[in-house]
């Protein structure tokens, strides 16, 4: 009997602990959006800070809130100062998943900002339900078509273009520069890669050999021997490489070990030369001569106004740290992200932001060297493409000295030479 | 009342987290999904190492199995959601299967390690296998919420909803079993396998069965695991999700089911603490990263020291005692 009593009390005390536990923090009624008040706003990011896939990207924080930090010494924007938390899913889909609930759970953030990697923007757009809780996610970091198409992902924008776009892009530049060579692709096997598929498709480009990986195998000792034995067989002499820098690495090292020449064509996602040089420093002259594609300034290039801005800002606020292509990301990123909460005025609210990015979006004052394609139908971020050299140092130099721009769509429209003239930047980089 | 009316229990049980469930905030509803989840992936501990005596600190590699069965049926056949756990379920119990024949042969140390190479060695398959998605996983959408629930209805509801309904059943029936003859030869065999082979009990067989059951359950945890994150990666089934499940066990106490909630909820309660103790102290980004393991060490030091067989164990052993005398 006693037993039983005593049973009895454990269970309800068991009980009452967890009511007590979860009763402690009933939701309370919200008058507007998460994240906002009238001094601040509060935006999210989760990106990968360490990890493999860290070196370069982890930069992307601090160089958002270097600029974000600059326009709040500044007035802010409409009067509101901008917070950024930072959180680390060291490139995990399933990190990114938890972080980004935290985010949104935890810390209520306005909107999430410059998610990065196909995988795990898919994987917290479907857990988090962005779209039925109608929560921004602004300039995600990848160029996953699907991510631009509003219908699919109504409240995720883009910022970079689409992979499909500058696979039509690489087309026609493989066609007009190397049309009577034999020519290879290495692509990572799965929506990444695939996107890049479908656009070489409709550039009507063949592959003599394609060489799918799974994202992951790259970090194999094999598997890039593996590539470069495959590509010797085929007597490959054009090798464009669809995949992130780690697979670069992997293609450049062996290639190099097994004396083996090509002219690499790499993808903007894996020629970034820092992320080469946290494998091995000795890598990144391997890079001297590859063909590569961006869409930004160049990081060196002292005579863009923006890039001019965007150093001085940065070596003020991460006196350590160097400028390269990744800061230029951040910045940008963060300059579009101040240049939308500025149009959508001091009546802030969620749907507002997104509306205020459909209508006005594609006239955004922005650092990049190509138009922004937003619109109500399309949410996709720049639209073309140039196309450099890599010098010895890693750095990507404009073929003929100057910025030749290309634009397309991620549909079946042509690949055009761009007339487009940037506008002179706001005084002082600052919202107007 | 838990003896004499064990269903009846579990529906009241039931009927509490379904009433909780309305009344608190999102983020303690996720957080109470991942409870639930770690409950079914304690209990497969408990009922392979209290039980039948076997140890295994790989169970995250049965986790996965059971993820990507799950994440594999509905992407490639479109399988309904509910079938794609009892897919799980059963995918996983032959992988406890195939390692169940291997760990009837072993025991101690050579277990824990077969097992500990399992957990390191089997999710990095995924990036061998184009299909598995490498590194970044695939997709397990197990779609939104049925719409007579409401708009209001959301999604981590959804899977809190789904999570403690799999948990409560789950562990209804391995009371079940635990005290069926199933279950008492598990123990026979746990308590001295040489008596319960005299006693009739065929020990390799016992073992292996109890493998079976206990990776079935693993790969259910794996499944809902991959239904809250809506993703499948080797990400998420690192060496630390074997090691904190193993942790939630002992602390839990290895041989007894009652005390499963604890082990669930310490492992889930302990990084929110320690969040909220950063926040206030503004110490910095690596203490907040590595606070949580130190403090699940420690408990699990401590519970070692202090309360071997787990609190639940050790509030009963100290009642018998009082009252006997």
């Amino acid at each position: 009997m006693i037993r039983t009593n005593r049973r009895k009390l454990a269970l309800t005390s068991a009980v009452l602990a967890v009511a007590a536990m979860t009763a402690s923090s009933l939701p309370a009624q919200a008058a507007s959006d998460p994240g906002l008040t009238s001094t601040t706003i509060k935006l999210g990011i989760t990106v990968p800070l360490t990890g493999i896939a860290s070196p370069g990207y982890n930069k992307i924080p601090g160089a958002m809130k270097a600029y974000f930090d600059y326009v709040n010494a500044n007035g802010g924007v409409n009067g509101r100062k901008i917070t950024l938390v930072v959180k680390d899913d060291q490139y995990i889909p399933t990190t990114a998943v938890a972080k980004a609930n935290e985010l949104i759970l935890k810390d209520k953030v306005f909107a999430l900002v410059g998610t990065l990697g196909t995988a795990s923007t898919k994987a917290i757009s479907a857990s988090t339900q962005l779209a039925k809780r109608g929560i921004p996610s602004l300039f995600v970091n990848t160029g996953f078509s699907g991510f631009a198409d509003p219908k699919a992902y109504p409240t995720t924008f883009s910022i970079l273009p689409s992979y499909q776009m500058e696979a039509k892009i690489m087309g026609k530049f493989l066609k007009d520069k190397y049309a009577d060579k034999k020519l290879a692709l290495i692509y990572q096997d799965d929506d990444f890669g695939r996107d890049a598929l479908a656009g070489f498709k409709q550039a009507g480009i063949t592959f003599t050999t394609a060489i799918p990986y799974a994202s992951g195998s790259q970090s194999l000792p094999a598997t890039g021997a593996g590539w470069i034995s495959k590509l010797k067989a085929a007597g490959t002499e054009v090798t464009v490489l669809f995949g992130v820098s780690s697979a670069s690495t992997a293609a450049l090292a062996n290639a190099y070990a097994a004396g083996y020449k090509t002219q690499w064509v790499l993808g903007s996602v894996g020629g970034d030369a820092t992320t080469i040089a946290a494998t091995n420093k000795a890598y990144v002259p391997l890079l001297f001569g590859a063909k590569g594609f961006s869409f930004a300034p160049a990081p060196t290039d002292a005579t863009d106004e923006y890039i001019k801005l965007f150093q001085s800002i940065y070596a003020a606020a991460q006196p350590t740290q160097t400028f390269d292509n990744n800061v230029v990301a951040g910045m940008s990123n963060a300059f579009v992200a101040v240049q939308a909460l500025q149009a959508a005025g001091s009546n802030l609210t969620r749907a507002g932001l997104m509306k205020t990015i459909e209508s006005k979006g594609a006239s955004f004052a922005n650092p990049f060297l190509t138009p922004l394609g937003y619109s109500a139908t399309s949410h996709v971020g720049a639209t073309g493409y140039w196309i450099g050299t890599y010098d010895q140092t890693g750095a990507l130099k404009p073929d003929g000295g100057k910025y030749t721009v290309y634009t397309t769509d991620s549909g079946t429209g042509p690949v055009v030479e761009s007339t487009y003239k940037r506008p002179a930047m706001p005084a002082k980089g600052l919202p107007n | 009342m838990l003896k004499k009316h064990p269903l009846f229990t579990f529906i009241i049980f039931g009927v509490i987290l379904f009433l909780l469930s309305n009344r608190v905030d999102e983020l303690r509803v996720f957080q109470g999904a991942t409870v639930a989840i770690y409950v079914i992936a304690i209990a497969s501990i408990i009922l392979l190492t209290g039980y039948s005596g076997q140890v295994s600190l790989g169970h995250g590699a049965l986790l996965a199995i059971g993820g990507y069965a799950a994440a594999l049926s509905r992407n490639e056949w479109g399988a309904p959601v509910w079938l794609t756990f009892c897919i799980a379920v059963l995918a996983a119990a032959l992988g406890g299967y195939l390692l169940g024949l291997a760990a009837a042969r072993l025991s101690g140390p050579y277990l824990a390690g077969t097992t500990l190479a399992l957990a390191i060695g089997l999710p990095s398959i995924a990036n061998q296998f184009t299909i598995l998605g490498g590194e970044q996983g695939l997709l397990f959408d197990i779609g939104t919420p049925p719409s007579f629930l409401g708009e209001e209805f959301t999604q981590y509801k959804w899977f809190f909803w789904i999570a403690s309904l799999a948990a409560l059943i789950a562990i209804y029936w391995l009371r079940n079993v635990m005290n069926s003859r199933y279950g008492r030869s598990w123990k026979a065999v746990r308590g001295n396998d040489v008596a319960a082979e005299l006693a009739g009990i065929n020990v390799g067989r016992n073992k292996v069965l109890a493998f079976t059951v206990s990776a079935g359950l693993a790969g259910l945890a794996g499944a809902l695991l991959a239904m809250t994150i809506s993703t499948v990666s080797p990400g998420a089934f690192p060496l630390a999700l074997s090691f904190s499940l193993a942790t939630g066990a002992v602390l839990s106490g290895v041989t007894t089911l009652g005390g499963v909630m604890i082990g669930a909820v310490t492992l889930v309660a302990i990084p929110e603490i320690v969040d909220t103790v950063v926040h206030r102290f503004e110490s910095s980004e690596s203490v907040a990263n590595n606070l949580p393991g130190l403090l699940v060490s420690t408990l699990l030091i401590l519970t070692v020291l202090f309360v071997p067989n787990g609190p639940v164990e050790q509030m009963r052993a100290r009642h018998e005692k009082r009252a006997k005398r």
